[in-house]
């Protein structure tokens, strides 16, 4: 019963959250001042009517939200508009259908831009992911077990190093030499490839792939490096685990057995925390890789001024960080006995 | 922390003292103070200026770092090492403006929400955790581009979104601080709020939110160069990032020009590792973790240390009991070994033998060695703890002597033990009845399936758990559960002896005697012997054959129960009998021994009773006295006994 109560909450809280964004970043594009169609509005070197037209095309020229004509919170509008034929609700209304509006770059519906490119970043970022978490729990778990050797102060140094790296420069160090090493520096194709078997298919995206996930891999493994140290530490000194040892468990066998399981929980909440910065990683490597991406959609639409597709590619990002999220969480409530009596 | 009030200035100091031993901290603190060097006397420091424009041919551009151009030359052919120099500032004012909002925005909630509590801190940190989850780079990347791209817009767009983390640990750190005492006393006698906050909150979530800060910078100059690289940064300030942007995407990778694209870099990862280097010593010398945990390879035992030979067969005559000896120790010595603190001798000299059937009481003040040397039994002693001395037999084993894995499988199998506190003793995200089963199954590799399951089953029966139970966790059986638990673990494997070591301190009273009675009553039908380690003098005389009383890490007297209660002959039995009521004499006055017991790491020079004996001489306070025989099965150790002693 409980457990249903809190996976409820957690359920009500991710919609919530969700719907915060939908808000943020609705205003977000409204009261800055760079929205090109509004800078366009006031440019006085255009006619009334192009301006009109801009504004009908835009949907400008509904008011903004119920009682309030536009931004200005002192000038109040009229109060029996139809609240569904307000921005704010034909703005929430076409995300519904799936809409996000047209890129002013290509002129393509930018959900179609953006739905081909998030399976690009999840593939991306799936794989650094699973690697770095992999390396950094490795590498944290001898820390932990050999702590004050020089294992521990070996990695501990060689963590810190690599959380110190800026991801964009790491990728550029790693782009310079795999230029000069032969791999693909850049996209996540070579071209022609469509028409290839499926096998040489998958070699040529992986052997682009390499590059980027190996930078994410050492940017973000130093992270779980220190996290897993710190929590297998406390584990460590647990109670049960001299328990474990008094029973004649060997090493191996309480490592695996009794200590692993207890200190990943934490590194569970904390890969989802990091979910958000991970799209920041996410955002620089696939601009120095022109990994076609939803990161790398943000990167040029900030270049062309595109603001539909920033505005859709921010708003993908943020409801892909907090489901991912709200999995984490679920995954903790299952694996964690604890949560479900409290 | 009670720490003595005084002046900020003579904290400061005690502080540096501490961290000028810790290299990493210093190794930040020294690559910090070289880049804020740089950034202050940059004009002296670079040889060309950034801003000036100069006669460029496109020879200068992308020029081979050379005696004139130290880091060769950018896309524009400007000096690169004189950017490089230039840059630092950006970075810094960027870095330490931005943590500056972020770091009064977090502390003011975090406070705010701590220490006001209710619907305010519920709304405050729902907020946090919305924040929080938001992907902050590119929420910062679509208020940058909709906004202008200027140094000030910067800093204030990291400021306000880098205030998160802050926001959360500022307030759990409050929480805490809000319940210790002196908060209670200063609100009790109508202390304002603000008093409250900047006098007693403040002081001891500073330390916090400055290794806090640390990050915040680091992270601050980390986004500003993101930002610039990607284009968004102030076109008036070349920021390293920004350098890194016309770099790159200007064509420096494609002439092989890795000086462009290398330096700027460098001082990025040169400022957040010296600040990285910098907040992880301030945090080792602010929240000092022992780091020491229960897998670290134990020091190997040594034999024949200062305290002279093993004794193998000191512990006087034998013959005279009829069962065989199961368990004996034999000058047994165990020492705390810290680099940098005297050596701490928590057992000392202490002999005992364990017959077959009998339950021995071990009997001692808190800290007086006794869970030292259970551990030291099973040689599952800390990583500083050390067998320096002495031999433990059991049967025809020596233990110390032994490897490893003989060792592994002399635990449980031989001698089994029943931790004090079993909630922390039982692993919480496992069952019951599996971490019994894993216990059977380790020394008993036939044991399978149902087999092992119907054994599970029955030791739970056997103390009194219905079977069912197996399969719930921890938490969810009750403290006395836990402890009956933890019982038919110790004994699932049909162990020779157990150790229980103060098994019922966590429980209340009717419990803890349910759980005696337990115990005791399964030693009768099971042929146990067992060490039993208590405070409870009650207890032992009801129970034991035998009780051993130690104090301060000796052997302070040894003998059966009879001869303990009725002729104490060591001045530490005779006075803790006189603490404990007496049936027989209700009315009798029950007395405490002033003084406390000796820390194991400042002993007295002679008998480390000698500060608190009520029969002291001058001897005592020179001299160690030796473990003497007094009688069949009776030692103690104590010079009175030596002169009473007809030579």
């Amino acid at each position: 019963m409980n457990r249903w109560r809190y996976l409820l909450g957690k359920i009500g809280w991710a919609v919530f959250t969700i719907l915060f964004v939908l808000v943020l970043n609705f205003f977000l594009f409204r009261v800055l001042p760079g929205d090109a169609a509004r800078a366009g509005i006031r440019d006085p070197r255009l006619k009334k009517e192009a301006i009109e037209a801009i504004r009908v095309r835009f949907g400008l020229d509904k008011p903004v939200i119920n009682c309030f004509e536009s931004l200005n919170p002192v000038k109040f509008g009229s109060c029996g508009v139809n609240p569904l034929d307000t921005q704010f609700f034909i703005y929430v209304k076409n995300l519904l259908h799936g809409e996000m509006g047209i890129s002013f770059h290509s002129n393509r519906p930018v959900a179609d831009i953006l739905v081909e490119r998030l399976w690009n970043t999840i593939l991306l970022i799936g794989a650094g992911q699973v690697l770095s978490v992999l390396v950094g729990v490795i590498f944290g778990v001898f820390a932990a077990w050999k702590a004050r050797t020089k294992i521990d102060y070996g990695s501990l140094i060689i963590s810190l190093v690599a959380w110190s790296l800026p991801t964009f420069w790491l990728g550029i160090i790693l782009l310079f030499w795999g230029s000069n090493n032969g791999l693909p520096i850049g996209g996540m194709q070579t071209p022609g490839m469509s028409s290839q078997p499926f096998f040489v298919r998958a070699g040529d995206i992986l052997s682009h792939m390499f590059l980027p996930t190996l930078t994410y891999t050492i940017v973000y493994m130093g992270e779980y490096m220190l996290i897993m140290r710190s929590s297998l530490l406390d584990v460590l000194s647990e109670d049960y685990i001299l328990t474990a040892k008094a029973k004649g468990l060997n090493t191996f066998q309480i490592l695996k057995d009794h200590a692993l399981k207890n200190a990943m929980l934490p590194l569970v909440t904390v890969i989802a925390i990091n979910l958000g910065f991970t799209m920041a990683g996410a955002v620089q490597i696939e601009s120095v890789f022109s990994w076609p991406g939803l990161g790398g959609a943000i990167y040029e639409a900030v270049n062309r001024r595109d603001f539909p597709v920033l505005q859709g590619a921010f708003l993908l990002i943020a409801i892909g960080v907090i489901a991912a999220n709200l999995l984490a969480d679920l995954t903790y409530s299952y694996l964690d006995p604890r949560v479900q009596s409290e | 922390m009670t720490t003595p009030p005084s002046s900020p200035a003579a904290r400061l100091l005690d502080f540096w003292r501490v961290f000028r031993r810790n290299r990493m901290g210093v190794a930040g603190l020294i690559m910090l103070a070289v880049i804020v060097f740089v950034a202050v006397f940059a004009d002296a420091i670079a040889q060309y200026e950034v801003r000036s424009s100069i006669a460029v041919t496109t020879s200068d551009i992308y020029q081979p770092p050379s005696a004139q151009h130290w880091l060769g030359t950018d896309d524009a052919g400007k000096d690169v090492f004189s950017n490089f120099i230039y840059g630092a500032r950006v970075s810094l004012i960027v870095g330490f403006f931005a943590a500056f909002i972020s770091i009064i925005i977090g502390g003011v909630i975090g406070i705010v929400a701590g220490f006001f509590g209710g619907r305010l801190e519920n709304f405050l940190m729902r907020f946090t955790d919305i924040m929080l989850v938001i992907p902050d780079l590119p929420l910062m990347v679509v208020i940058v581009a909709l906004s202008k791209p200027s140094l000030l817009n910067i800093i204030f767009v990291i400021g306000l979104l880098g205030w998160t983390t802050t926001a959360r640990i500022v307030r759990s750190q409050t929480l805490a601080v809000k319940s210790r005492k002196f908060v209670l006393r200063a609100r009790a006698i109508g202390a304002g709020k603000a008093h409250i906050i900047r006098h007693h909150i403040l002081p001891l979530v500073m330390p916090i939110l400055v290794v806090n800060a640390v990050l915040v910078v680091s992270l601050a100059i980390l986004n500003e160069s993101t930002l610039s690289f990607l284009g968004l940064g102030d076109p008036t300030a070349l920021s390293w990032g920004q350098m890194l942007n016309y770099a790159f995407g200007r064509g420096a990778m494609s002439t092989g020009a890795w000086w462009a694209l290398f330096a700027p870099g460098f001082g990025i990862v040169w400022v957040v590792l010296g600040l990285t280097l910098f907040g992880h010593g301030l945090e080792q010398v602010l929240n000092p973790r022992l780091e020491t945990h229960h897998l670290m390879n134990p020091r190997s035992t040594v034999k024949n240390e200062a305290t002279g030979q093993p004794l193998r067969h000191a512990t006087g005559e034998r013959a005279a009991l009829d069962k065989p000896i199961l368990l004996q120790a034999d000058s047994l010595s165990i020492s705390y070994i810290n680099e940098g603190k005297p050596r701490a001798r928590a057992v000392e000299n202490v002999s005992f033998t364990l017959r077959e059937g009998e339950l021995m009481g071990l009997v001692g003040e808190s800290g007086c060695g006794k869970t030292t040397l259970m551990l030291g039994l099973l040689r599952l002693l800390p990583a500083a703890g050390q067998i320096v001395n002495g031999e433990v037999w059991f049967g025809d084993t020596e233990l110390t002597a032994l490897s490893d894995e003989e060792m592994e499988a002399v635990r449980w199998k031989g001698i089994s033990i029943i931790f004090q506190g079993a909630m922390n003793a039982l692993n919480p995200v496992r069952t019951v009845g599996d971490q019994i089963a894993e216990a059977i199954a380790k020394h008993d590799t036939t044991m399978k399936g149902d087999a092992l399951d119907a054994r599970v089953s029955e030791m739970l029966e056997l103390v009194g758990i219905s079977p069912e139970h197996k399969k719930h966790f921890p938490h969810q059986y009750s403290g006395g559960m836990r402890q009956r638990a933890m019982i038919a673990m110790a004994l699932a494997c049909n162990p020779k002896v157990v150790v229980a070591d103060e098994p019922t301190t966590a429980l209340d009273v009717m419990i803890q005697a349910q759980v005696l009675e337990l115990l005791d009553s399964l030693r009768k039908r099971l042929g146990l012997s067992i060490i039993f380690v208590t405070h409870d003098l009650g207890v032992v005389a009801e129970m034991c054959d035998s009780v051993l009383v130690m104090y301060g890490g000796v052997l302070a007297e040894y003998a059966d129960v009879d001869t303990i209660y009725n002729n104490p002959r060591h001045p530490y039995t005779q006075e803790l009998l006189k603490a404990f009521p007496d049936l027989t004499h209700p009315d009798k006055r029950l007395t405490s021994i002033p003084g406390y017991p000796p820390k194991l790491d400042e002993l007295p020079a002679g008998c480390r009773f000698a500060p608190r004996c009520p029969l002291v001489f001058e001897r005592c306070r020179v001299e160690e006295p030796k473990v003497i025989s007094i009688g069949e099965r009776h030692m103690a150790s104590c010079h009175l006994l030596e002169r009473m002693k007809p030579e």
